[in-house]
């Protein structure tokens, strides 16, 4: 076939038609993929924050507090909620800087190492978040019962009944232990997924190490 | 250790990447998806690696991978391949000299090869890159009696894109 034969010549004539990729390029490439999880894991945790900002937008501590009648606490929310903020925002630092990091390296060992400590970043970060909520928690319930004046009837009823004791506190139990279950779920859905895949990367790297 | 495996990968597919540019220029259309493909190729080379254990040639092995990749991210995807622009392939043309003819023939003939499915341009790519038919039947894994078959079909499909009356 004689265009066959055209189409041949012209073909092997073409290989220096193509823009070459670097050495440099080729290890960007083979390394992209744990990146791009780095770059989801910051991504989701900027929208996280995102999202809790616009929750707590929509409940006012303030509020609650004036109407309980303890506004000299207020100043002490103002504290912690800028010191949580500040820690977020470190986390979210130190995801960029992984991200940074890995999108950038150059040599397997480097990249098993930076997974790792992304991973143990992202644990980190998970932990004080549920650590936070069980703080957050167990103020609640104490300015509750130690301020709130509407609580005063359950007050009395729990001081002349042990019953009434055991009830409330098996239902503030079971409430505490559920959000801290839906959190704890929330998290492992959010980031155990690109944990997961990161993880899968590293074990194939070490399989290449080996 | 890794280093090392990792230079030895890294120097070595430089040096064979044309390969996978022209895999890549059979089966897509358009730099992205150019760009796209020759990484998803050069990802899956580099996970394939340590399984390569060198006693083919790099470049052997490299084509049965890269294929095998082309082939089935192009399944996956099912991209429709029909409408190519040739004027962005005119470049590929431009150093060679010869006559208007000529020119006119290698378009059509490009645009025939184009509309091929996935599997036959992976033989007409081995059969362009001067490919004998044992190394064509290793490399996608088929007879060599089979390979020529397809072959012989491949050229009568092609054959029937440029010239579709018969005259």
């Amino acid at each position: 076939m004689k265009e066959l034969d055209l189409l041949k010549k012209d073909w092997q004539k073409s290989d220096n038609s193509f823009e070459q990729v670097s050495k440099i390029e080729i290890y960007k490439m083979i390394h992209k993929k744990s990146s791009s999880i780095v770059k989801w894991i910051l991504i989701i945790s900027i929208l996280e924050v995102l999202l809790w900002t616009c929750v707590s937008a929509y409940y006012d501590s303030d509020e609650y507090l004036k109407k309980i009648k303890h506004v000299e606490l207020i100043a002490y929310f103002k504290v912690l909620n800028y010191f949580n903020y500040a820690v977020i925002l470190i986390f979210i630092y130190l995801f960029y800087k992984n991200y940074i990091r890995i999108s950038t390296t150059a040599s397997t060992k480097q990249l098993m190492q930076d997974i790792l400590k992304t991973r143990k970043t992202v644990q980190y970060y998970v932990w004080y978040n549920l650590a936070m909520l069980v703080f957050g928690l167990i103020i609640g319930f104490i300015i509750a019962f130690a301020y709130n004046p509407e609580m005063d009837a359950l007050k009395n009823q729990i001081n002349g009944n042990s019953k009434v004791m055991a009830i409330t506190i098996a239902i503030l139990s079971i409430f505490s232990i559920a959000l801290f279950g839906l959190l704890w779920l929330f998290y492992r859905v959010l980031y155990g997924i690109l944990l997961r895949r990161l993880y899968a990367n590293y074990k194939e790297l070490k399989k290449i190490d080996l | 250790m890794s280093d090392n495996l990792e230079h030895s990968f890294v120097t070595q597919l430089q040096e064979n990447q044309n390969i996978i540019h022209k895999i890549c220029r059979l089966y897509t259309n358009g730099d992205d998806a150019h760009k796209d493909l020759f990484q998803e190729i050069t990802i899956q080379l580099w996970k394939a690696f340590p399984k390569f254990r060198g006693d083919s040639k790099f470049s052997t092995w490299a084509y049965r991978v890269a294929l095998n990749t082309a082939i089935t991210l192009y399944r996956k995807t099912k991209r429709s391949i029909n409408t190519i622009e040739f004027e962005g392939r005119q470049h590929f043309l431009n150093d060679v000299e010869y006559d208007y003819e000529e020119e006119e023939q290698l378009k059509l003939m490009y645009k025939a090869v184009y509309q091929l499915n996935d599997i036959e341009k992976a033989l007409i790519f081995m059969y362009l890159e001067d490919k004998d038919y044992q190394e064509i039947s290793e490399t996608l894994g088929i007879s060599e009696v089979n390979a020529r078959v397809k072959m012989n079909r491949i050229k009568g499909k092609l054959k029937k894109i440029l010239n579709p009356l018969g005259v």
